[in-house]
């Protein structure tokens, strides 16, 4: 039942290329280390197979949630594992768990989500904007079943692009997650002409 | 054997040694049904309150249609109606997004409840709502054992009062 065609699917990912590719930008210069990004996928998937893709449901992660809003509504979800949250947010001194410490991964979901979708917004000519970002510390499973229920849209598939973004000189990465609701999607396409 | 019960997915079992598991519940429902007398045990991870549609594929997937199937799947697999027990799991609130999925956790937690109530089925134990995720283990055997577990957390006893591998010894 899947809802889109290939050729679809392969917009989306050189959307999701083109996206990614400025996150990883906007990261590089605010680490000032040079930033790698991995060839992202698109893929309409039942909720519980977009779960697995993500990883072990049980595993712990910290996620940051960052909701799109505008014409084309999603939501960006940042998934890091301990010990790279850990890293990152020890370039600057600060210990992940901490209130000082889910402000800046917040800050960084910000940050690579307004540029990720900053250029969306450019090539389709549609208003997306971000929302304050959320963060949470918890299972992998419940993190991304609650964001996909959570927003209220369909529930038979979800369209998952996914992009690794990695850290190089310090071993950290992490995965950028954007989920599209149905109907931002559809009129995202209509406006790329498939 | 661990069967892992996925999003919208329910499984039973009436083989001592057996686990069922729902791993990573947010504001999903694990719902397990037990009967103690003979050892068998059906778990849902439930979704959704209400579908909506009277035939969807992956009737689990919601309260109205997830109950009742889960208790005819654990009358198929051996358990006793009259004596079938219920305990209920997941249901937190981890986001806040508003629209018309706000509360889905709550939402989900008092249909299941109300729905399993309505069945005439006692639920013994509850561990829903609050903010963070949850682990179900069911771990069937002379007792059937039910165990919790938040993110970053320890192993909790929820229900029956051995861990699995202990009770096999115990009853030896």
């Amino acid at each position: 039942m899947t809802a889109f065609t290939d050729m679809q699917l392969d917009a989306l990912r050189e959307l999701a290329n083109i996206g990614s590719g400025n996150a990883g930008t906007a990261l590089s210069s605010m680490l000032g280390k040079s930033v790698d990004i991995s060839v992202p996928t698109a893929a309409a998937l039942p909720l519980a197979e977009a779960v697995a893709v993500a990883g072990a449901p049980g595993e712990l992660r910290y996620g940051v949630v960052v909701p799109v809003v505008g014409d084309f509504e999603a939501i960006v979800l940042l998934l890091f594992p301990e010990p790279d949250a850990r890293t990152l947010c020890g370039i600057y001194g600060i210990e992940p768990s901490t209130p000082d410490g889910h402000s800046m991964l917040g800050e960084v979901g910000n940050i690579l989500g307004t540029n990720y979708i900053n250029v969306l917004s450019q090539m389709v000519d549609m208003v997306m904007e971000p929302a304050p970002p959320q963060v949470v510390e918890d299972m992998l499973g419940s993190i991304l079943s609650s964001v996909l229920l959570g927003r209220g849209d369909g529930i038979d598939e979800a369209l998952v692009l996914d992009s690794e973004l990695i850290v190089e000189s310090e071993q950290c990465s992490l995965s950028f997650l954007l989920l599209p609701s149905h109907g931002g999607i559809k009129q995202l396409l209509e406006r790329l002409g498939l | 054997m661990e069967t892992v019960v996925r999003m919208g997915e329910a499984s039973a079992s009436g083989t001592a040694g057996d686990t069922l598991a729902c791993i990573g519940l947010g504001s999903c429902i694990g719902l397990a049904l037990v009967d103690r007398g003979t050892g068998v045990a059906a778990l849902a991870h439930v979704m959704l309150p209400d579908a909506g549609q009277p035939d969807p594929p992956q009737p689990h997937r919601f309260a109205d249609l997830a109950v009742p199937a889960l208790i005819d799947l654990a009358l198929a697999t051996g358990a006793r109606r009259t004596r079938l027990e219920a305990a209920l799991v997941g249901g937190a609130a981890m986001f806040q997004f508003g629209g018309s999925g706000q509360d889905i956790g709550q939402r989900n937690t008092t249909a299941v409840a109300r729905l399993v109530e309505a069945s005439r089925i006692p639920i013994r134990a509850t561990e829903t709502g609050g903010n963070k995720g949850r682990t179900v283990r069911v771990t069937l055997g002379a007792d059937i054992s039910i165990t919790v577990r938040e993110a970053g957390g320890r192993e909790q006893q929820l229900l029956g009062g051995w861990t699995g591998t202990d009770a096999k010894v115990v009853f030896a």
